[in-house]
């Protein structure tokens, strides 16, 4: 029979809410908390990948390689070359995703430390509903007009479709007439590129914000007042072209721009699934949710830890960087099956928005960071557009159904193999070049 | 779309770009000289955080670490989410300030080597610090110098026997020796060895656990022999720690006689909050002291060696005036061609640097191998000079030492975190060189064998922490 556990006097303790506990590591036996969490042991160890590897020039051409390495063995990989940790697991990025108690994001002008340049007015009604009715109003316009300046016979759909519908789009919503639109698209690239670590990007991306609120300046003063203007409302609520230009800084385009060439590369190289989507709209739509499931444009969100918490047996620090992979995730065999495969008809995921999480009808979601974490309302309420979600999904759909009923032969251009990567580490994951014939 | 063909262009440009967007191959430049990265409108030169894991800075790292204490003196990494604290006045503020830039959470050592003083704070590091710390400074080293002289002279003395080895080598009138190999590797560990109190039949197995334990940090492809040494470090520690608590283990002169108890009795013997400690803290802190031991001395001696026979003037003065002069050429060595490039800290709270603002539980890495060649600071930062007047080169102090026009070195960091074995270091490598110098005539580098730089005839840079090795030759007597 074991002896009783000692409860002398002298080992026991009394603690700050006055209960007498037994005095750890009596005798000098076991560990203190601190000890457990810091130490890894054998068994625990991460010499199947390096740091370095995530910033390499491999990983901006193909992380998948990497990020399964880490998904498959460290599901919360502490990384210290980039001192990071890197979250991988569907169910681990969602609980990330949705736990705002705590894990912050930190605005672009933060990465570009400039904090009180302008505000960001995404979330004001006016501004929403100028985004919506635009984007519902001129998302097939657009797409015609692109698909019009088209050479006869072939074209690059990334270059001269994916990533130019977003730009008429915002010109739309800016009142950017087309004579102004190249300037404007190339500072507005350059403010979106500066925002991460490339110094030269860094430089340009400050002179494009300065020269991008130098441009809405005078223009603020006399807008159109339509009912598809985000500067108008903007005007309406007193926002100054800093705000201007900070509400396009946080909205940016990736995920329109990425998601357009993504999901338009995966049908043209399976051209029998294609062939099928092409004879419905709703088919349309559920390859959409594929492709931003299979081929998510941004490969990792950023969360800094807002207090110092444990998750996945790791102790995150205070102010902790979080890199919390999509692509990663959307490919978890856990989750999806045949999970590496563009499934264009695919039936174990989420046709609907999810709302407040991330499964619906029992099904999980293709992640998607760059529309934000799902709606919190049960339904679309009276008083708010949709979702940018919604209103992302809608748009594309409306212009990939405009592009392939437009151009019924559209096939990949023979010999050529297509692939998605980032120009630089952390930049949209899409593919970049997509030649193709009709 | 015609309005957007310049747009397109743009995009093009940027699609077809050499530069892969990852890492990329810095061109090597002649030393003292940076790469180009850019400049933005006003002139000032970009710099590019690629540069940090390439070849090119760690053979050549001072200009560039000069172009970030000139122009960004706190600079935002934000490739490696991390801000570099460059100039001295700097960081000497930081490590002063234990509250503001605390050491919690754990720096990269942690995993591997397990708790230790290096990531606490304030009174907890203080009483932690001083368990072992107490034993490698003041009395308790000065008695141990004598062991220390003689473990060095046992060494040389060992050459002879070495002959088949491929570091030492002898022909004719003269003998070469692969410095790192045949001395200073070793050296400081069989000094930690000794003043641990580890039998000398462990000796073996402890260069094992050293460098298991060193390649093993970082989360490296060696991790997983990292941690397999910790914990077979700790498994051999178990049982000696059993046995000193029950039996003390005293260190002994040459003479025999008791000089005092070794440090593991002493860990043994101590209790924190009225516990004693734990087997798993005492292992911990006998793997820092083993890792931060070794490391540190060997590059010290090897870059001291190296560096005093570039300056044969400086080494000649040396020679006719030992003494102080070692004690001189120990620390210009420290602030030239430190082994050691700085220390992580975590600001408290929100900070506002140089214009930069840092947000609370940021990594902030202070450089001390940039710090030491502030010309704020220090003139010509780049020479190597032992009898510069700008060096205070006395007894470390935890306070620093700024004044009088002199200033100390960062390369054991200032402040509540001054490195304990930052005496002992000193001790190991200016007693064993005293040595190295007295039996070794003639002493003077093997320039045919040493490592070449990039134009394939002069020398090889220290670059960052050590020059990877150091041939010499001395005429046999």
């Amino acid at each position: 029979m074991n002896a009783p556990v000692s409860r002398d006097a002298d080992d026991l303790v009394i603690g700050d809410n006055g209960v007498a506990v037994p005095r750890f590591n009596h005798g000098g036996t076991g560990y203190r908390t601190y000890e457990v969490h810091q130490r890894e042991r054998v068994g625990e160890s991460t010499e199947k990948i390096n740091g370095s590897e995530l910033a390499s020039a491999g990983y901006a051409t193909d992380p998948y390689k990497s990020l399964v390495i880490l998904r498959e063995n460290y599901a919360c990989f502490r990384d210290w070359i980039n001192n990071c940790y890197w979250i991988t697991q569907y169910n681990d990025v969602t609980s990330i995703f949705a736990d705002e108690a705590n894990f912050e994001t930190r605005s672009k002008l933060w990465y570009y430390g400039l904090s009180g340049f302008g505000r960001d007015l995404r979330q004001e009604l006016p501004v929403l509903w100028a985004w919506s009715k635009a984007m519902d109003t001129f998302a097939e316009t657009d797409a015609r007009r692109l698909i019009e300046g088209f050479r006869k016979g072939s074209t690059d759909l990334a270059r001269d479709f994916a990533a130019q519908y977003p730009i008429l789009l915002l010109g739309r919503m800016f009142e950017v007439p087309d004579a102004e639109l190249a300037p404007f698209a190339i500072r507005y690239r350059r403010a979106q590129r500066g925002v991460l670590w490339h110094p030269t990007a860094q430089e340009a991306g400050k002179d494009a914000l300065r020269e991008l609120v130098a441009y809405f300046d005078p223009k603020l003063q006399k807008t159109s007042g339509a009912d598809t203007s985000v500067l108008a409302a903007i005007a309406g609520l007193g926002g100054t072209a800093a705000d201007v230009v900070t509400t396009l800084l946080e909205a940016d385009h990736e995920t329109l721009h990425g998601i357009l060439g993504n999901l338009w590369m995966n049908l043209l190289v399976q051209p029998a699934s294609y062939a099928k989507v092409q004879q419905d709209r709703l088919a349309m739509k559920i390859a959409y949710l594929e492709a931003m499931r299979h081929s998510p444009p941004v490969i990792t969100a950023e969360r800094f830890a807002r207090h110092e918490v444990e998750r996945f047996g790791k102790l995150i620090p205070d102010g902790g960087l979080m890199r919390i992979s999509a692509l990663a995730a959307n490919r978890d065999p856990r989750i999806f099956d045949d999970a590496d495969s563009f499934i264009a008809n695919r039936i174990d995921i989420c046709h609907r928005e999810a709302r407040g999480h991330f499964r619906a009808d029992g099904l999980p979601q293709g992640i998607a960071f760059g529309m934000g974490q799902p709606t919190k309302h049960p339904a679309v309420p009276e008083d708010r557009p949709r979702s940018m979600y919604a209103l992302t999904r809608d748009t594309v759909v409306t212009a990939s159904w405009t592009l392939a009923q437009s151009l019924p032969e559209l096939r990949l251009k023979a010999g050529f193999t297509p692939v998605i990567r980032c120009l630089r580490i952390g930049e949209t994951f899409t593919c970049w070049e997509l030649p193709v014939d009709f | 779309m015609d309005a957007l063909r310049d747009y397109a262009s743009e995009l093009d440009a940027e699609i077809h770009s050499t530069d892969p967007g990852g890492t990329i191959n810095f061109p090597l430049m002649p030393v003292g000289q940076a790469v180009d990265m850019g400049h933005d409108a006003t002139g000032k030169p970009l710099f590019d955080p690629r540069v940090f894991s390439s070849r090119e800075f760690f053979r050549n790292p001072y200009p560039y670490y000069r172009i970030l204490r000139d122009h960004y003196p706190v600079f935002h990494d934000k490739l490696h989410n991390t801000y570099y604290v460059t100039r001295y006045e700097d960081v000497w503020r930081c490590y002063f300030d234990d509250e503001g830039f605390n050491t919690i959470p754990k720096g990269s050592s942690s995993g591997v080597l397990g708790n230790t003083q290096l990531e606490l704070s304030g009174v907890e590091h203080r009483r932690r610090r001083n368990l072992y710390g107490q034993h490698l400074v003041g009395r308790g080293l000065d008695l141990r110098v004598p062991s220390i002289q003689r473990l060095a002279r046992d060494m040389i003395k060992d050459w002879d026997n070495q002959l088949d080895t491929p570091w030492v080598i002898d022909e004719g009138k003269k003998r070469i020796v692969e410095l790192g190999a045949a001395f200073a590797n070793e050296f400081p560990v069989r000094v930690v060895c000794e003043v641990l109190g580890f039998p000398n039949e462990a000796r073996e197995q402890f260069f094992y656990w050293y460098n298991s334990m060193m390649s093993g940090l970082g989360g490296s492809l060696t991790h997983k022999q990292g941690l397999e040494a910790r914990q077979s470090l700790e498994d051999y520690v178990q049982d000696i720690v059993e046995e000193r608590r029950r039996k003390p283990s005293f260190l002994k002169d040459e003479d025999g006689k008791i000089i005092g108890k070794d440090i593991i009795t002493k860990l043994c013997e101590t209790k924190v909050d009225g516990d004693y400690l734990s087997t798993e803290e005492i292992t911990s802190n006998i793997a820092l002291i083993v890792a931060a031991g070794g490391e540190t001395t060997r590059g010290a001696i090897i870059n001291m060696w190296y560096l005093l026979l570039q300056h044969p003037d400086q080494f000649a003065a040396l020679c006719a005036n030992p003494g102080e002069t070692w004690d001189r050429a120990f620390h210009e060595t420290l602030r030239h061609s430190s082994p050691i490039g700085g220390q992580p800290r975590h600001n408290t709270f929100d900070v506002d640097m140089h214009g930069m603002h840092v947000p609370a539980g940021s990594l902030m890495q202070m450089v001390d191998f940039s710090a030491n060649h502030d010309d704020r600071v220090f003139k010509d930062p780049e020479k190597f000079d032992i009898f510069r007047d700008d060096l205070y080169s006395g007894k470390l102090l935890r306070s620093g030492f700024m004044k009088e026009g002199r200033c100390a070195h960062m390369a054991f960091g200032v402040g509540p975190h001054l490195c304990p074995g930052a005496w002992i270091s000193h001790q190991e490598a200016v007693e064993g060189s005293k040595i190295l110098q007295k039996t070794l005539k003639n002493m003077r580098l093997c320039t045919e064998r040493q490592p070449k730089d990039i134009d394939g005839e002069s020398l090889a840079p220290v670059g960052i922490v050590r020059v990877p090795q150091l041939w010499l030759e001395y005429d046999r007597a």
